[in-house]
């Protein structure tokens, strides 16, 4: 996959675990693993924007365009 | 109070009476097909042959009405988008096709049958069309279901 998600190094930097982070954004925790896991195929904004809010990061922070 | 609950019930009741009619049919088709032929005052000879067309179309109807059954066992648990329900019509659609071929085979001693022959043929394209809409709808669906 092209685009990664680090959403666990940022969690990790900000010490919250997923079951608080899918709480504070108001997802499923079984969205929040599709997400780390790079499962997900698309991310909307209001979710990338939740992240950013309760992370305090950049969309740039959590996704990373990688060469296949 | 009528619901889509109630609906897919009595779809899925009939198809157990048509599954059952075509098994019960099949044991009495040798009487059936007697007592149409002294009816309809048609030649004898061709009792054989029409018992022979009833009993190849007789299979692939039961596969097809064994499928259908299963789909709407998937539509009753609310799993309508599901790759099984895509191949459940895929062989519906070819399972008419089949009976198509029969009959159209059988259209050379019987001309009726040509009739229903592209009737069947016709059913199974709708079908086919049905199969390629609920496929799209199943890619839809899992790209939605992984947007998070």
């Amino acid at each position: 996959m092209a685009i990664l998600v680090n959403l666990d190094v940022m969690m990790a930097k900000r010490k919250i675990s997923a079951g608080e982070l899918s709480e504070k954004i108001g997802i499923t925790p079984a969205n929040l693993s599709i997400l780390k896991n790079n499962k997900a195929k698309a991310i909307r904004f209001s979710t990338l924007e939740e992240i950013c809010r309760v992370l305090d990061c950049q969309p740039g922070d959590i996704l990373e365009y990688k060469k296949d | 109070m009528w619901n889509p609950g109630k609906s897919v019930t009595t779809s899925s009741v009939c198809t157990k009476i048509v599954i059952l009619l075509v098994i019960g049919s099949a044991f009495a088709a040798p009487y059936l097909v007697k007592s149409y032929v002294s009816f309809a005052a048609k030649n004898p000879e061709i009792i054989g042959p029409l018992l022979a067309t009833f009993y190849a179309c007789s299979v692939p109807g039961l596969v097809a009405l064994f499928c259908l059954d299963r789909l709407l066992a998937n539509i009753k648990k609310k799993d309508v988008f599901i790759e099984k329900n895509v191949k459940y019509l895929r062989v519906i659609s070819w399972c008419s096709f089949a009976v198509s071929a029969i009959l159209f085979l059988s259209g050379f001693y019987y001309l009726l049958f040509l009739l229903i022959a592209v009737a069947a043929a016709f059913f199974g394209l709708i079908l086919r069309v049905v199969k390629n809409v609920i496929e799209q709808a199943v890619a839809i669906k899992n790209d939605n279901d992984l947007t998070i």
